[in-house]
Parts: structure tokens; sequence; C-alpha cells
């Protein structure tokens, strides 16, 4: 196994050229998957990707190759993706369907990355993170409308509120494990979901209406975005708004999996009663994984509120996590770059093949068990922690 | 001399089972104990009630002055009880070196707000980590320094031992429980971990060490203070001569060894 640094390690020159190309062309991928239209043209680059992700398999020193640019020259390849990011809305223009698809991606990207602490670090399935979600817009939303609170007040109070959420299931959930944990968390999502429902201070399946646009400095989120000239729709505001937070929720997965938190979580992970030998509390980190992910998920809700204006228990169904834990599992657990491929993957697809819409739900079923069975470890699989590599 | 560990009529049911039957003993500090018995004795239920993992029916521990009876795992860890498990229980998709810094988890204290906003601080202890890891992984016999970015799963038998001792002692422990560490080696494998032992008591003469086994090669080489389980009660106590001399055990452990050899 070529786990210590392979003898073709590139020069910096070569890293950074290879890292600047092989970045824009993920994002010339994204383009044209965001532009096709047709179940063809889909398809048809499905099978780019197959075979991109086959010749990967086959030859894995590509793979390493890849990684051993990106982390050699770290600081181009953070400023070349934010570049992107940055810049990707101006070559989208003033297509609103492709900046919404993008939007509901980051956000989704921001839930799978909350799941993958706990499916992903610490193997605890947690069907609950829909109802995180909607705990968080609820808040956010009902803070607005009641009080009049801006979205910037509503947002770490939603997230506050939710991650107590996650520690109430957090504490019962202690006691089981596997399937039965799996249920617990499905009856506290499918539970928040008709309590939403039925409340009448909720709206009941009504819903929550005229949730305000935020604003900052002045600008309104509802108006165009001007930047030096150049007019962008309203929805750019939100798009940069999700990107944010792509960044905290991948600084936090970063900080969290390099600590020695997400060493005990990755111990439960594989061995639970080895965990508790080497004084891990077993309990305590698995409420912990909770409740990071439900504060994380609250975020991505409070976005969602402000940027639809309209939220019902619709949005937060049961349905909501399963495709939040299938992007765990195809982008690749306990790793963050897969997670979010994975999250971009599943949200642009569906939409792209509408002519299966009426089979989404087989659609994703036949992902789990497709990846479970061909390639469990998901599209990008974990990686050993490398330590002192700059020494 | 003080007792560090002292076993004070602990008795074990699981059911109408008796796993252990009223067991007294102690263990002095810097000593080592090795305790003997046919399979299914008792031997493992032992640890498993020592280090928290069951809580015993009845009876009463204490350790360093201190009462564990019926604490939890970790705070038992965290006083300075360390363990090696019979199956060996490795981490086996993190990397060996992962394996001990993850052994040392009661010794280092970042919390989730510390990692999130302190991450200079995270990344320093870390660092400090990975150090004494490395260090320990060095101590040992065997090349698992040189195998230290390796998935723990990939290692061979022996070294997987080896690995286990290495990660209980980056607990820092006062006590160290060794579940039949020569499983799975050879002779010469055997003598090297017999020396790794004796060495280790020698860096660390605070120590001591409660070891199971079936080996009477191993036994033989710490024969001060040896006790021989059977059925969950204690048959015999004191040095390995007089145990070894003892109808009882003869009966349950070594006729069936002899028979064998």
């Amino acid at each position: 196994m070529g786990l210590s640094a392979s003898p073709a390690a590139p020069g910096a020159a070569a890293a950074a050229a290879f890292t600047i190309l092989s970045q824009l062309c993920g994002a010339a991928f994204l383009y044209v998957l965001l532009k096709a239209d047709g179940s063809w043209q889909v398809m048809g680059l499905l099978a780019l990707l197959g075979v991109g992700f086959f010749l990967l398999e086959r030859f894995p020193g590509i793979g390493e190759f890849i990684t051993a640019s990106l982390t050699r020259v770290p600081l181009v390849t953070a400023a070349t993706a934010a570049i992107i990011v940055l810049g990707f809305p101006f070559v989208v223009g003033s297509n609103t369907y492709i900046l919404h698809l993008l939007i509901v991606a980051q956000l989704y990207a921001v839930l799978a990355l909350a799941l993958n602490f706990q499916l992903g670090s610490a193997n605890i399935p947690n069907f609950a993170t829909g109802a995180s979600y909607g705990i968080g817009a609820y808040v956010s939303a009902l803070l607005a409308l009641n009080f009049g609170m801006s979205f910037w007040l509503t947002l770490p109070i939603a997230a506050l509120a939710a991650t107590l959420f996650g520690f109430i299931i957090g504490i019962p959930s202690m006691r089981t494990r596997d399937t039965y944990l799996a249920l617990v968390t499905i009856a506290f999502g499918v539970v928040v979901q008709q309590l939403l429902n039925n409340f009448d201070w909720t709206g009941g399946p009504n819903g929550l209406v005229g949730i305000p646009a935020p604003s900052l400095f002045g600008h309104s989120f509802a108006s165009p975005l001007q930047v030096f000239g150049w007019k962008l729709p309203s929805q750019a505001n939100f798009y940069y708004l999700a990107a944010a937070l792509v960044v905290v929720a991948v600084v936090t997965a970063q900080r969290l999996h390099g600590s020695r938190i997400g060493l005990a979580w990755n111990a439960l992970r594989a061995d639970e009663i080895a965990a508790k030998a080497q004084g891990i509390n077993v309990a305590w980190y698995k409420v912990l994984a909770f409740a990071v992910d439900a504060f994380l998920a609250a975020f991505a809700g409070t976005i969602y509120a402000f940027y639809v204006s309209y939220i019902s228990p619709d949005n937060f169904t049961f349905l909501v996590s399963v495709t939040i834990m299938t992007m765990v599992i195809v982008g690749g657990m306990d790793n963050i770059f897969g997670v979010i491929v994975g999250a971009f993957l599943l949200t642009i697809l569906p939409e792209k093949l509408r002519a299966f819409s009426d089979y989404r739900l087989l659609f994703f079923g036949v992902v789990v068990i497709g990846f479970l069975m061909i390639r469990p470890q998901g599209l990008f699989p974990q990686r050993l922690r490398q330590y002192g590599v700059h020494r | 001399m003080s007792a560090l560990l002292r076993v004070e009529n602990v008795t074990m049911r699981f059911g109408g089972l008796v796993a252990l039957n009223d067991v007294t003993f102690s263990v002095k500090k810097g000593s080592v104990l090795a305790v003997i018995g046919p399979n299914g004795a008792g031997k493992s239920t032992l640890f498993n009630v020592v280090t928290g993992v069951y809580k015993p029916t009845a009876g009463r521990m204490t350790f360093d002055g201190a009462d564990i009876t019926s604490k939890p795992s970790y705070e038992v860890v965290r006083r300075g009880i360390a363990r090696t498990f019979q199956s060996s229980r490795l981490f086996s998709d993190l990397s060996v070196l992962d394996n001990v810094i993850i052994g040392m988890h009661t010794r280092t204290k970042t919390g989730v707000l510390d990692a999130l906003f302190r991450p200079g601080a995270s990344r320093r202890e870390m660092a400090a980590c990975v150090e004494k890891a490395e260090a320990l992984l060095q101590a040992g016999s065997g090349d698992l320094y040189e195998q230290r970015n390796r998935p723990a799963g990939t290692l061979a038998q022996a070294d997987r031992r080896r690995l286990e001792i290495a990660r209980a002692l980056a607990s820092q422990p006062k006590l160290i429980l060794l579940d039949e560490p020569s499983v799975g080696m050879d002779d010469k494998e055997t003598d090297a971990l017999v020396a790794d032992i004796k060495r280790l008591r020698s860096g660390h003469p605070e120590l001591s060490v409660i070891l199971i086994e079936h080996d009477m090669r191993v036994v033989g080489a710490f024969p001060e203070h040896v006790m021989c389980i059977d059925y969950g009660s204690r048959i015999a106590e004191g040095s390995f001569e007089t145990v070894r001399a003892n109808p009882r055990v003869q009966e349950a452990y070594l006729g069936k060894a002899a028979a064998h050899a």
C-alpha cells in the first residue's frame, strides 16, 4: 500500500498548476451538468463521471497524485476554490433556476456535513437531521414573524434551540444502538413533523408565510446584487450566504476531525468496547455528535426559511432525512470533500431527471443499495490522518 | 507495602451463572500478578469487572485509595487502570499512530469549543500526542514505528498485541491489565514480549501488572505472585512453585495442559 509520499510527488509549481486545472475541470463539469437539458445529456455526463471513477479505482495513483498536489499547495487550493465559488454566479448570469439549484445544493451540503459527524465519524444512523433542519427553520421564522427579529439574530437562537433538541434526542439514544437507535431517531423525526403539522402556532399544514428577506448594511436580500457594474439576480445574495455557511461547516468539520474529538468519534465507530477501555465517555460523545449535527442543520434551516420565505411541515419530512443520509453514503463517509460532492450530485440529478420524478424515492433506494453493494466506502473513501507531513 | 488494587469478595452473576464467586486478592505497587486458570474460569470476567465494563453483583474494589466499585469505564481509566483485550480490539480502520493517540484520551482535554475556536491549542495538543505516541511505538519490540501510518487492521498478529500494549500504556496507567498478550505469538515473539514487560517494569518501577496467561513460560518469568481461578473461584494463590504444586490446580488446569504437552 503506497501510503507514504509516492515517488511521483509533484513539485510546487507543477502542483499549483495541476491544482488550478483540476478544480477548474470540476467547476466546468458542474456547470455543464447544471446547463444540461434532457435526460440523454445528463446520462452522458453521468457515464463520463462513471468512467472517471472507474479510472480512479483502476489506477489509484491518479487519486494519490491529485490529493498530493492539493495538499502540497493548500493556499493555492483554497484561493482557487474561493475564486470559483465567488465567480460562479457571474458565469451562470441571469439563470435563476441554476442559482436556485446551487443554493439548495449548498444547503444540502451543510446538512450532509452535519450528519457526517454522526453517520460518518461515529457510525450513528440518525434519521432526525431533517427534523433539526425543520426546527431551525421554524424557530427563526417564528421569531422573525412574531417578534420582528432580524435574520442575523434568529440564526444563533435557532441553532441553540436545535442543539437543545439534539441533546434531547441524544440522551434516550445513548441507551440504544444500531437498528434500535435508527428507530428512535425515525420516531423523533416523525413526531417533530407531526407536531409542526398539528400545532396552531406553527401554522399547521399551511406553514408560515411571508418570512421577510434578510438585509445586510441596508442591502435587502430580495433585491438584485450589484457588483462592479454587474447585476446579479436576487438569488445571488442567498447563494453567497449559503456558500459562507458551507465554509463554516467545512471549517467546523475539519477542526473537529483533526482534534481528539474526531478521534474519539472514530474510536467508537470502530469498536465501542475498546473505546470505553481507552477512557472515552461513549455516551457523552454520542450525545455530542447529535448536538453538533443539530446545530449545523439549524443554520441551514434558517437560511432556507428566509430564502424561500414560506415553509410548511412538508419541507421537513422523513424523506429529507433519507436524502441527507444518501448523500453521505454516496459521497463517502467521513470524507468532507466526498460528502459535499454527494450532496451536489443528489440535489442536481433528481432535478435534471425530471422524467423520473415520480420515482424519486425509488431512485434514492436503488442508489443506496447499489453503493452499499458495489462501493460501500462511497465515491471518496475516508483517508487516514497524516501527521507532520510539512515538518 | 500498600496495595494498589484491592478486590474484596467480588461476585459476578449473570442470571443463574456465577462467573466470579467471592474473589478476593490485592496487587502491590510495582508488582506483577499472573492469573491462570482453564478456559471459561472467569479470568476475563475479572478484568471486565475491575475495569467497570460489568458492575459486580456483590463485593468491593478499591484502587489507589479510592472506591472504584461500579464506576464507569472512563472513570476507571482516568484513575489509572489500562487494559488489553484477549481478542485484540484495535481501531482497525485507523492508523497505528491514531490508535496510540486515542489511548491518550484521558490525558488530553480539548473540548468542542476549544477545537473550534482555539485551533492552535488543539493542533499543539495533537502534535504533542504524535510525538509521545511515536516514542511509545519505538520503545517496544518489533517494528511498529516503521508501520505507524498503516491501518491497524493490516498488522500481523504479534504486532497487533504489541500495539494494544502501546495503546494501553499511552494512558499513563498505574496498573495495566494484559489479557493473554502472548496469544498468536511464536516462541521468539513470546520471548520478546517477556523482555518487553521486564523492560517496561524497570523503566516504570511503580507500574503494576496483572497478567492473564496460558503460556507457562510467560507465567514462569513472573513467578512471585500467581493466582489460579476455576469456576469463578480463587483456588490457589502464592508463588508459581506453590501454585503449580497445588493438587487442586493440577486437577483443574495443569493436568489438562500436561496431557497436551
